[in-house]
């Protein structure tokens, strides 16, 4: 189970009493507390920032210590790396560490890119501005004739938004400081340097060399559980780009039927063993776009904690339909965990949009009109699936190479 | 976009043209050839599909020296004892060797003339890193390569591609000779712009580009739908006359504000205790105190 807040404060003696049976005795330990972090008003749980304050409140409040989240990745992998950037450099603001891992670019190029903080206060963004009846001059109170109290009011609620935020405020034009991003520590995983690829791999190594490498660092920086509490604690935030593409020599987004298909499911279960035992918490990109198999996308889904996907409107047909001109995708929540209790909180409203503004990542619910239209043409949801033919292994193209 | 791309690829770029068998790519691929040679670089030719002397054809004489074709079609697989180049070959250090072997002072530009053919022979992880450690060394430029997709799954296709930086898929256009070519271009900032056009391919390997092409009638068609009136086809009336218009505006609602008030009440300012009386058209506001003349 991931780490509660009262069992940072323990011995390991007493925390081998407590694993036999479930009862735990409530002393009144010291309670470490670790900056950047906070108990969620839920089930307790110590929660860290995503970095986007709208991603925070979906997923109940911020990333539980110990969980992984999984984001499926845009078609042009625009807005995931955007997430994966706004969480590291939400670690480097809360002086947490960093454990970055890519196959495709050098780490250093993601780390060059994170945004620059917003400092200057503690961050309050200014308060949503009302949406006027568009054409209407500011001091004309005769829009509306007998409900006039209501017309500074916005005409609906969609940003979501919490009592307490925690997070910071990020600015998407500038980069980060180079002094500010030194100043966190940060280790790096770049897979060429580790592997030298081969052709006839009978087993996937890259996912193993991985879990080696995370498993090394968590140890020798004290980020395990089981260390004595000899000096201050910190978490450790992975970030885990593109995994399972072909660059990480695994051919899941290659083929229909592919097969070393459980190389990455064991590396996610490993994964996920590692960070309950220790103060970290991981960020996993993944194309899942190009993964075929819908059962084996479930599987990973299923093996990550919180898992969300994002699909940008660049190059779809969805760019140029009225309803979606204020966003740059949509996004949907496809788990959401229940760590510690029964029951999950998953998000009241199930349509999302996202906007990539420069101050800010918003998230809100995406409100469509009643179509009053005689020919209701339902906008088309997404790509129609390609049923994967029994023989063999089929092209899906064109109809004109069917025999 | 079409046009931008002829004229030069960035320096560690990756392009991809896409094809299928309505309409072959080949000709775009000599076109890229074409532009390339006359702005004097070395080029470097994998010919794999077609034959060295059906890849040379039309392009002009004058540039071999600066155009190198490996011949990997007579024999690809190494069956004969002395092949030229193998699909084993396609390997970073082999083509490094390869290129570095013509000692130009420049990187050159690799063009591949089909990466199907080597996606049939390796597996496509490994071809995906081969192409992304190309790309990352400085052995070439860039990397120009021809895709048939439908000779592959989509994954596959959809692996390859997302390396790419530039994407052209091609397809056959209305009219006889014209075609029409959907770009994609990722630039290192992260930005993706997309285009569309029509082309044309003449003789000695230039490209026009025609005019976009018309889907904008689909889109009008659709939007056109008319808006339904709710207050046709009933019963009732529900519509309003002009006169009844008329009255209806000028109706005096019974709490009608006026301006000042409904400001303040909309802005509550600093202390919001204030009273404001609109004596109202029934209202009897008669200044003098009617107690007056009470005799207390």
């Amino acid at each position: 189970m991931a780490a509660p807040v009262n069992s940072v404060g323990k011995t390991s003696a007493d925390r081998l009493q407590v694993n036999c049976t479930s009862f735990q005795k409530k002393t009144r330990s010291k309670l470490i507390s670790i900056p950047g972090t906070r108990p969620s008003v839920q089930n307790g749980q110590l929660l860290v920032s995503t970095g986007v304050t709208s991603l925070d409140y979906l997923l109940g409040g911020g990333l539980a210590v110990g969980t992984v989240l999984l984001i499926e990745e845009d078609r042009f992998d625009s807005y995931s790396r955007m997430i994966l950037k706004y969480f590291l450099a939400e670690g480097v603001v809360c002086r947490h560490e960093l454990f970055v891992a890519t196959a495709q670019d050098n780490p250093d190029e993601i780390l060059q890119e994170l945004p620059a903080p917003i400092l200057d206060d503690v961050a309050v963004p200014k308060p949503v501005e009302q949406p006027r009846l568009t054409g209407e001059p500011q001091d004309s109170l005769d829009a509306m004739k007998i409900a006039w109290r209501y017309q500074n009011l916005p005409k609906v609620q969609s940003a979501l938004a919490s009592s307490s935020r925690f997070g910071h405020y990020y600015d998407v034009s500038k980069t980060m400081e180079v002094e500010i991003r030194q100043a966190a520590k940060c280790h790096r995983f770049y897979l060429p340097d580790h592997i030298t690829p081969s052709s006839a791999a009978h087993r996937v190594e890259s996912y193993s060399a991985l879990l080696k490498s995370l498993q090394e660092v968590i140890h020798r920086e004290g980020f395990d559980l089981a260390t004595p509490m000899s000096k201050t604690r910190n978490i450790l935030r992975v970030g885990l780009h593109s995994l399972g593409s072909a660059l990480w020599g695994d051919d899941l987004c290659c083929h229909d039927k592919p097969r070393h298909s459980h190389a990455l499911t064991t590396f996610l279960y490993g994964l996920r063993a590692l960070l309950r035992s220790s103060l970290s918490v991981a960020v996993v990109t993944l194309p899942s776009h190009l993964i075929q198999d819908r059962a084996l996308m479930g599987n990973i889904t299923r093996l990550c904690d919180n898992a969300i996907a994002l699909e940008s409107f660049k190059g779809s047909e969805r760019e140029t339909n009225p309803l979606y001109k204020d966003y740059h995708g949509l996004l949907y929540v496809r788990q959401v965990p229940h760590l510690n209790c029964l029951a999950r909180q998953l998000p009241d409203h199930k349509d999302l949009a996202f906007k990539l503004k420069r101050k800010q990542f918003t998230i809100e619910r995406l409100h469509l009109p009643p179509d009053l239209s005689e020919t209701v043409s339902r906008v088309s949801r997404g790509e129609p699936v390609v049923v994967a033919s029994a023989c063999g292994s089929s092209a899906s193209g064109t109809k004109n190479l069917d025999f | 976009m079409l046009s931008e791309l002829l004229q030069g690829i960035e320096s560690g770029g990756f392009l991809i043209i896409r094809d299928s068998c309505r309409y072959s790519g080949r000709d775009l691929l000599k076109s890229f050839i074409t532009a390339a040679l006359n702005r004097e670089e070395v080029i470097h030719i994998l010919c794999f599909d077609v034959s060295e002397e059906e890849l040379k054809d039309g392009l002009k004489p004058s540039d071999t020296q600066r155009l190198h074709i490996h011949n990997a079609y007579s024999d690809p697989l190494g069956w004969t004892g002395h092949p030229n180049f193998t699909v084993q070959q396609f390997s970073l250090e082999d083509l490094t060797n390869l290129v570095k072997q013509t000692s130009q002072p420049k990187p050159a530009v690799l063009v591949i003339d089909s990466l199907s053919w080597i996606l049939r022979h390796k597996t496509p992880p490994a071809v995906c890193q081969t192409l992304q450690q190309l790309r990352k060394g400085g052995a070439v430029r860039a990397v120009i390569g021809l895709l048939h997709t439908d000779m592959h799954q989509r994954g596959t296709v959809g692996s390859v591609c997302h390396l790419a930086t530039s994407l052209i898929s091609v397809a056959p256009g209305v009219k006889g000779k014209e075609a029409v070519a959907r770009v994609t271009k990722r630039t290192k900032s992260g930005k993706v712009m997309q285009d569309e056009g029509i082309f044309c391919i003449a003789e000695d390997f230039t490209v026009t580009i025609l005019s976009k092409p018309s889907h904008a009638e689909h889109k009008t068609n659709s939007t056109e739908e008319e808006q339904t009136d709710p207050t046709a086809n009933l019963t009732f009336n529900l519509r309003l006359s002009d006169s009844e218009l008329e009255a209806k505006q000028k109706l005096t609602l019974p709490f009608v504000f006026s301006k000042e008030k409904k400001t303040a009440l909309l802005h509550p300012g600093p202390g919001s205790g204030r009273i404001l009386y609109e004596p109202d058209a029934y209202d009897d506001y008669d200044q003098e105190d009617p107690d007056d003349d009470l005799d207390v």
